[in-house]
């Protein structure tokens, strides 16, 4: 079986971490803590300076 | 977030925990603890049943303890995975008191009270650690009151305050009384940059994160006070400075110099009481305010002193996790093979962590070559769509985003009654990925072969409904989106009624064009393999090496006739204290090793082609030849310049007055410095020449105050006295504070200046002086000095990135440098595809941010040329042949070159578009005199039909009356 990469924390730098490996064809265990991704950005309203939506 | 949960190589496993890794890089094998989660996540539809007749209500964490959840619960409506699950400290469960509730009402069967946590081993190439960060507890600074006084929050809370789907629904209000506050204090550096609390550092997202809250309230409560007390506002990101800015135009906005020392209630009014020293007038001041909103320290996050035990890393001192090398290897763990990203190495905000998160991804890329997954076709039969449309309409509440505003279940109810339309509903969040299923459902169940989603921006969402709609066999472009959010709830928040019929004419009008749409296919192209790197400087050379540890081909040219660019010219470098020739050296060391071909002394010269497929001319100096590549991603790394100061603060008519950039020849030798054959024992340093001003660099320089103060420290260290005057000290990296306490402590004075009334240098025989006017005292302060440095701005390299912008098509941004595509998903990418951008080219920089950011472009060209093919969007223009008369005006319009005159064999000369190039932006068939050119996807027939449908509602497209009768929701 194809040997994958560990990403420990499915924050947005966990998230595009995983998604940049996978892209690449590169297997991935996502593994959080919490019981959904999302960490921190999740439970922001709005972000600076472009004012984009969080989620 | 969904992306993550539909990525078919990803495994993501929730509510788990890594117990320990051993082995080594290329072979880990890692224990993960998987937690019960007591609810089947396939099977689960999150249809809330369950939490409905649960009795147990417990704070809501995400929330922050402001709303309350269920003991069975969804964490926040967009949860990923989308699924329940049971909190079983809270939980009844089926004994001693025998609820079994969930269980009882959930028709799919999917809670499991016997579910057991296990252990599961899993084998792994490299590690990436993304554990981020916590907020420091502001009880621990009693004197703010927090949960003692009722208004007094944190910026999370009001983060979620603000939030139109938080626990107010948006609407900020005081806990005291429910109305909105008419004065609100920020008060920044809570637990940062304080010796007292031990947490020394800056935690960098904090001033800004205030600004654009106080933005925020400003917009939807003009009424209200807003005060921000700092010690020093540290705008220093990409258009961090243009932003502060903007905020000073607010009238209702004040930024006050400095910290109250405490918080009281006046326990007859519910007033909170601020005292505190307005820093720029020296008095001390006492304000009433009803709402203080306290920006906490970021620390390290809980677990992260565990986490490294078990995977055998070093924690720093600061309690964030251990880079090798701050500068030269920052996302390198103290292990090989485990790397870093994120705040897990320290604050940052999201642009500098999704960088570093890409470069963490092509660091450990190279530890599993070879163990690439197959692609995996999708393999769905496609769904007929020839024969009448059967039109879908789904309208998104948003939470109350769209739903607090518009009457969204009549909006439904208008959908059902429009001709052609099969099924038509309300959805809480159309984004969510239980809607997503629920769509999919309503796509098979009846029939439909058009969908439209009444919800937010096509611009990020579109390309969910179209995964999720391709999913099930209906081809994605037969998608089409209404944006009710932007357009109208957000717009007219304040004509509900208005605001619900303009949403009613978008419907009948996607409608009316959806049932035109037709199904369109992607092409595939073939992509070469090579890389050509624009610059050999530290961005250039990182790049280079990431991509040729990962296999691929990379060609380095370099203008000059030596690699290292503004690096190799630094003495000592922080923290490490190595010169940045070593670290050069060291760098090409390894190219050489990997077989990286560097050409010096090269330009470009043309560039021509598409991504995966571009054909560059390249010049040489040296043998004054030229050469053409072919290259599948072009990635531009030239670095930046350092602002020329003309006769600002002396330069050139006093002769003490120096460029930081020429520093290095005063402390050159041993003891005290001399500058002109005279010892030097006073020196002045002036910050932000050519920096956050009309002159040089707009935005802050991000570089000056860390490299200032780091000169100060030598100069202080062989018996100077040294002034540093400047406007706000920004130091931000990590142990920058440190160095900056350091340097107070050693007796460096650090001195404000106002830039609208700037220091004056003059001569004073063989030395100088510096004039400075200091407000609180209201004089004029002279400093007799020997030496005069300026700290001078980064600015673009302004020809060149000209250069660049005409051969490669990419905008540059107000700030002169070259734009990224976007600044969160897509920081090292520019708006054409296949061309990156990697160090201070895009922005000012440090070694390590521009390293960091090196390895993410090298993490984005090794999934675009890890293919053999590229997939082309099907929305570009065509040519009809037979109209065309080669007029030329649509190639001359064109601003993606992707026109050209070419003859037919019948010898009639035509337009013919090259589809990998063209954007569909719709330009050409615009100019087009003769009607010769339409766009797929945009055909005239498609919005003339549209603008009808809108003009005259009618049998044929659905007239404007509501449909009679009550709406269930």
């Amino acid at each position: 079986m194809e040997k994958g990469v560990l990403v420990i924390g499915g924050g947005i730098a966990g998230i595009q971490a995983a998604l940049d490996l996978a892209d690449a064809q590169f297997k991935v265990y996502l593994v959080e803590k919490f019981p959904s991704i999302g960490g921190k950005m999740a439970q922001l309203d709005k972000t600076f300076p472009s004012m984009d939506c969080a989620i | 977030m969904m992306d993550v949960g539909r990525h078919p190589n990803i495994t993501l496993w929730t509510n788990s925990e890594v117990v320990k890794a051993r082995g080594k890089p290329g072979n880990f094998r890692v224990d993960v603890l998987r937690k019960a989660r007591y609810v089947d996540i396939m099977e689960c539809t999150a249809c809330g049943e369950c939490a409905k007749v649960c009795p147990v209500a417990v704070p809501n964490e995400f929330e922050l303890g402001l709303s309350l959840r269920k003991a069975i619960y969804q964490p926040f409506p967009q949860a990923v995975p989308s699924a329940y699950i049971r909190d079983i400290e809270a939980c009844l469960g089926d004994f001693p008191l025998a609820c079994s509730k969930c269980r009882d009402i959930c028709e799919k069967h999917c809670i499991d009270y016997d579910e057991k946590d296990h252990v599961e081993e899993i084998r792994v190439g490299s590690i990436i650690v993304a554990t981020g960060y916590d907020f420091y507890d502001p009880r621990e600074a009693s004197e703010y009151g927090y949960t003692r006084y009722e208004n007094v929050v944190t910026s999370l809370e009001l983060e979620r305050l603000l939030s139109a789907s938080g626990p107010s629904r948006g609407f900020l209000q005081k806990f005291s009384d429910g109305e909105p506050p008419e004065r609100v204090a920020f008060i920044q550096c809570v637990g940062s940059r304080c010796a007292k609390r031990d947490i020394l550092y800056c935690s960098r997202i904090c001033c800004m994160n205030s600004i654009k809250d106080a933005l925020l309230i400003e917009e939807h409560f003009p009424e209200s006070e807003l005060l921000i007390f700092h010690i020093d506002v540290r705008a220093f990101g990409k258009g961090f400075e243009e932003f502060y800015q903007r905020s000073h135009g607010l009238s209702k906005l004040r930024y006050i110099r400095g910290k109250p020392s405490k918080v009281t209630e006046d326990p007859e009014t519910g007033e909170l009481l601020l005292n505190f020293e307005d820093g720029e007038t020296g008095t001390i001041e006492r304000m009433p305010v009803d709402m203080v909103v306290l920006s906490s320290a970021l620390v390290a996050s809980e677990g992260t002193d565990e986490l490294a035990m078990a995977l055998g890393i070093e924690v720093d001192v600061d309690g964030y996790l251990k880079s090798e090398d701050a500068c030269a290897s920052p996302l390198d763990s103290t292990q090989e093979g485990i790397y870093l990203a994120g705040c897990v190495t320290g604050p940052k905000d999201i642009t500098d962590s999704v960088a570093e998160a890409s470069g963490a991804a092509a660091l450990a890329g190279r530890h599993v070559l070879g163990q690439e997954l197959e692609i995996v076709k999708r393999d769905v039969e496609p769904i007929d769509v020839t024969g009448e449309a059967r039109v879908g309409v789904f309208v998104c509440a948003c939470g109350i985003n769209i739903a607090g505003v518009l009457d969204v279940p009549k909006l439904a109810a208008y959908g059902a009654s429009l001709p052609g339309v099969a099924h038509s509903e309300s959805v809480l969040f159309a984004c969510a990925e239980s809607t997503q299923r629920q769509i999919q459902d309503a796509i098979v169940e009846n029939g439909l072969t058009r969908v439209v989603v009444a919800a937010c921006t096509p611009k990020t969402h579109e390309p969910v409904f179209r995964e999720a709609c391709a999913a099930v066999g209906l081809n994605p472009y037969l998608v089409e989106m209404v944006n009710i959010r932007d357009q109208c709830s957000w717009v007219h928040h304040d004509h509900p009624t208005e605001a619900t019929e303009k949403a009613r004419d978008l419907i009948r009008m996607a409608v009316a064009r959806a049932k035109l749409l037709q199904p369109l296919s992607e092409r595939e192209l073939d992509v070469g393999h090579e890389t050509l790197i624009v610059g050999g400087g530290v961005a250039g050379i990182q790049t280079a090496i990431d991509l040729a540890r990962r296999g691929f081909e990379v060609h380095l040219i370099e203008r000059e006739a030596e690699l290292g660019g503004r690096t190799s010219t630094l003495a000592s470098l922080y923290p490490s204290g190595r010169s940045g020739a070593s670290l050069i050296d060291m760098k090409k060391e390894l190219l050489n090793s990997l077989g990286v071909d560097v050409r010096m002394r090269t330009e470009v010269k043309g560039v021509s082609g598409f991504v995966g497929n571009f054909e560059v001319t390249l010049a040489s100096a040296d043998s004054g030849g030229e050469e053409t590549l072919s290259v599948g991603a072009i990635v531009i790394a030239i670095g930046s310049d350092i602002y020329k100061p003309d006769d600002d603060f002396g330069y050139g008519t006093v002769p003490n007055v120096i460029a930081n950039t020429d520093f290095e020849d005063v402390v050159r030798g041993e003891g005290r410095p001399t500058f002109n054959e005279r010892p030097v024992e006073t020196a002045v340093f002036v910050q932000c020449v050519g920096s956050r001003g009309p002159k040089g660099n707009p935005e802050c320089s991000r570089y000056c105050c860390q490299s200032a103060i780091r000169q100060a420290i030598q100069l202080r260290e062989r018996g100077v006295d040294v002034v540093v005057l400047h406007r706000d000290v920004r130091v931000y990296s990590r142990m920058a504070e440190e160095m900056y306490r350091r340097a107070r402590g050693m007796g460096v004075t650090f001195l404000r200046y106002d830039p609208a009334d700037p220091p004056e240098v003059e001569r004073d025989g063989d030395r100088a002086k510096v004039l400075v006017s200091e407000k609180t005292q209201g004089l004029t302060i002279e400093i007799p000095t020997d030496l005069v440095v300026l700290s001078l701005g980064m600015i673009p390299k302004k020809a060149e990135t000209e250069a660049l912008k005409e051969l490669l098509k990419i905008p540059v941004g107000s700030d002169g440098f070259l734009l990224e595509r976007h600044p969160k998903f897509g920081p090292v990418e520019t708006n054409t595809e296949g061309i990156f951008l990697a160090g201070c080219v895009q922005s000012p920089k440090d070694i390590g941010d521009s390293i960091s950011q090196a390895s993410a472009v090298a993490a984005k060209i090794g999934a675009l040329l890890s293919r053999d093919t590229i997939t082309l969007e099907p929305v570009t223009s065509t040519v009809d042949e037979r109209l065309c008369r080669a007029c030329s005006q649509c190639v001359e319009v064109c601003e993606f070159n992707a026109l050209e005159i070419t003859e037919l064999p019948d010898g009639r000369r035509v337009a013919t578009v090259n589809e990998a190039l063209c954007k569909g932006c719709g330009t050409c068939a615009v100019i087009c005199p003769s009607g010769a050119i339409s766009i797929r996807h945009f055909t005239d027939e498609m919005i003339e039909t549209m603008v009808e449908a809108y003009l005259e509602p009618s049998e044929e497209y659905g007239t404007n009356a509501w449909p009679e009768g009550d709406v269930a929701e």
